[in-house]
């Protein structure tokens, strides 16, 4: 008898023991959120986002940004102002009007298809927002929305 | 009629080109690259941003760096998030981190000419925000018309409140990470 409650014992404590382990392993090998397959939070016109930061940046933090960094997926449609690469050479598309102080800087995947793209089009980029926009007295100029993790879906 | 018009743009490219290398000094980049590195006994932790946002103007040798905080990418989600989050450095009240400074031996640098120069910046740095004085030696390399600025700073994260009593983090993220900095100008 004594010695079933004990057998019972060791049995139960190392299942416990490989279920939290099995918890804890997960949740530190968890995948980052597939940005593209998540739903978007917004659809909007670039300027409106734009405007929305530069009228407001605390409320448009509040509203876009997320505490753990898993902020607002947006789908924005803007005119393309600038192709470029950065350090890391991915493409980035640049969204903004001529006249206007400040776009939506998106920076697309590696696996967007970029062949169709030109200056001039007008496209809709879906992405997560890292940061917004603003004059930044320092550097003396507008910096851009950033959104990272983009593709092109029209 | 030919002629004048031709002495007019003449003298209207040389009125532009006037107007504009007063703007030149100031270089603006969008090609950079932040990597910050932490080591303890128990992991190494790595995170890199590519959307840092610089200017250096080499008339009076002042340099700005400024971060999106949530552009750092990790391996492992979970330090991301943890990175993020309000116990660590709070990017939804803090999303951007900044250095200004400016370069004090300027005359030893001569953006003009191929080579690579030692240049010492005197600034602040300000992250979560609380901003310190940081003084820093950054490597300068000038190769045609790119101009390219490195710096590798340690960063005590006590000194900007980023402090664990307890718990995984206080064993697992070194009390001062190595920071290192990175910015192309063409």
């Amino acid at each position: 008898m004594r010695k079933n409650i004990f057998k019972w014992g060791i049995i139960i404590i190392i299942s416990g023991l490989l279920i939290g382990g099995g918890i804890v392993l997960y949740m530190f090998n968890q995948p980052h959120r597939d940005v593209q397959a998540t739903k978007a939070d917004y659809k909007m016109e670039a300027k409106q986002l734009v405007n929305e930061y530069l009228t407001n940046a605390q409320t448009s933090n509040n509203k876009y940004l997320d505490e753990e960094g898993e902020s607002k997926i947006i789908e924005v449609t803007g005119i393309i102002l600038e192709i470029s690469k950065d350090f890391n050479n991915q493409t980035v598309v640049l969204l903004k009007n001529k006249d206007d102080n400040a776009g939506v800087s998106c920076t697309l995947l590696s696996t967007a298809n970029i062949t169709n793209l030109s200056i001039g089009d007008t496209v809709t980029i879906k992405g997560v927002i890292r940061s917004g926009a603003g004059y930044d007295d320092d550097l003396g100029l507008y910096e851009d929305v950033i959104m990272e993790k983009s593709d092109i879906i029209n | 009629m030919k002629k004048t018009i031709l002495n007019l743009s003449v003298v209207g490219i040389l009125f532009l080109s006037t107007a504009f290398s007063t703007l030149e000094n100031k270089l603006v980049s969008k090609s950079g690259h932040v990597n910050f590195f932490s080591h303890t006994a128990v992991e190494d932790i790595s995170a890199d941003n590519y959307k840092l946002v610089s200017t250096l103007d080499t008339e009076t040798g002042a340099v700005v760096f400024s971060v999106p905080m949530q552009s750092f990418e990790f391996e492992k989600s979970m330090m991301q998030k943890h990175f993020n989050s309000k116990k660590f450095l709070d990017t939804k009240t803090f999303p951007k981190a900044k250095y200004t400074g400016n370069i004090t031996n300027l005359s030893d640098i001569n953006f003009g000419e191929d080579g690579t120069s030692t240049a010492n910046v005197n600034g602040e740095l300000t992250i979560h925000g609380i901003t310190k004085a940081i003084d820093e030696t950054a490597t300068i390399t000038v190769e045609g018309s790119k101009i390219t600025i490195e710096a590798e700073l340690s960063i005590t994260l006590a000194d900007y409140n980023i402090a664990f009593a307890k718990g995984k983090p206080s064993t697992n993220i070194a009390k001062t990470i190595d920071a290192s900095i990175k910015a192309e100008f063409n």
